[in-house]
């Protein structure tokens, strides 16, 4: 079935009830949706367990879900809602900081030379931390254009954003990524 | 060309699929030329990124939904409410009751109005039988006879369903403030499809027609459900 099918024949199958095309469908998607959530909460157990609460709500939510093409910007967007109740919990038992503000975006005027950037653990550990420097929201929606290849109008709706706010708080994301791989790229020059 | 190409097509462009005429600016803009470097730098930084394994937790998956196959789906999400003020909480969580436990006695209340419904025939024999009346209705075009128990049950049924549906309009009028104008007007526009659904399921409905009743319990059935979903996404949207 898997290399068979596409999302629409799969999802029209996983709507009847057929296990078979769901469990297809986990195993196209589980990576791109642990990937993400291992991004957002920095916690390889909780990204496991949100995984699976993802399949497990959009396992219920199947029938909701009408353009097949917008299956994985639907299936980040319950991600996102699972990370944000992981953070409240986690808040709530005051065992997490409140994020601090991304603050105002320097402008960076060197253009990185890709081949630096070729690509050893170094530049997977300051990804990593460049990323952890931006705000929730921003991360969630600066991983859904550049990692998971959605349009901006599949982040608009997966985040509940008007499209320019998508825009603007990707291009702010951008600015702060580069701000904090800058030192990076000097020291690599 | 005026001005500087959107960052779509930006993007499109460091991909090797932009436009000719993005092209000619990109390479007499050296703003627009250090952009795409980033995002082709960025393209690549993400692209030597490892998948991570998830073998092993589609066990996990397909036991948490057989588990869940016998358990209403409304009751499996966690209920946000609760979070919030004592009085505010249990009362949304008593429309909640109320409204799952209206829903799970729909079979009860089904029995006592004589509305259960038949298992649908094969279509051919649906064919044969159409011209003895509409679908839904008994062949001899009378509704169920409903005696003063079962008019007291769907009474009742209605009553908590909106008292339910007020309690859950109260607590969604209290976060829509909180909402992204644009969300708001989204989840405005759902409730008020949902408001017409059941508006017009309760058009005409005689007291004792015992199948247009259940189909007024089964419109606010479905607007209780608008209302819980509109109420879970506000809250996830407003952490």
């Amino acid at each position: 079935m898997q290399a068979a099918l596409d999302n629409a024949d799969l999802l029209a199958r996983a709507k009847t009830g057929d296990a078979e095309a769901f469990r297809v469908i986990f195993h196209r998607q589980a990576p791109g949706v642990r990937r993400f959530l291992g991004d957002l909460l920095r916690d390889d157990a909780a990204a496991d367990e949100g995984t699976q609460e993802t399949f497990v709500r959009a396992h219920q939510k199947l029938s909701t879900l009408e353009q097949p093409a917008a299956l994985t910007g639907w299936l980040l967007g319950i991600a996102r809602m699972v990370f944000f109740e992981h953070l409240r919990k986690k808040r709530r038992d005051g065992r997490a900081q409140a994020p601090e503000e991304d603050g105002p975006a320097l402008q960076i005027d060197r253009a990185p030379n890709a081949e630096t950037l070729m690509l050893t653990r170094e530049a997977d550990r300051m990804l990593e931390g460049a990323l952890e420097s931006l705000s929730e929201d921003r991360r969630a929606a600066l991983l859904m254009r550049i990692d998971h290849d959605l349009g901006y109008g599949e982040i608009a709706v997966a985040m509940g954003w008007p499209l320019q706010k998508v825009k603007n708080e990707i291009h702010r994301a951008r600015q702060k990524l580069r701000e904090e791989l800058q030192p990076y790229l000097e020291g690599r020059a | 060309m005026t001005g500087h190409p959107d960052i779509e097509e930006l993007e499109a462009f460091a991909e090797g699929a932009g436009a000719a005429e993005t092209a000619a600016h990109v390479a007499g803009c050296a703003e627009c030329a250090r952009e795409v470097e980033w995002i082709k730098a960025e393209q690549a930084l993400f692209a030597q990124r490892s998948q991570p394994q998830v073998d092993g937790l589609w066990k996990g998956v397909e036991e948490r939904i057989a588990n869940t196959a016998t358990v209403p789906a409304p009751l499996l999400r966690r209920p946000h409410w609760h979070r919030r003020g004592v009085a505010a909480a249990g009362a949304v969580a008593a429309a909640a009751a109320i409204f799952f436990g209206v829903h799970a006695n729909r079979a009860r209340i089904q029995e006592i109005t004589g509305t259960a419904q038949p298992k649908p025939p094969p279509v051919a024999q649906q064919d044969q039988r159409a011209p003895a009346g509409a679908a839904g209705q008994p062949p001899n075009g009378h509704h169920p006879h409903l005696d003063a128990k079962a008019l007291a049950a769907l009474d009742t049924a209605e009553n908590d369903y909106r008292h339910a549906a007020q309690v859950l309009e109260a607590e969604y009028d209290s976060l829509r403030p909180q909402l992204d104008p644009a969300l708001a007007k989204k989840w405005d526009e759902t409730l008020t499809r949902a408001r017409a659904q059941l508006a017009q399921s309760r058009q005409a409905v005689a007291s004792d027609d015992a199948r247009a009743r259940m189909r007024v319990l089964d419109g606010y059935a479905e607007y209780l459900r608008s209302l819980r979903d509109v109420i879970q996404d506000s809250e996830e949207a407003t952490p």
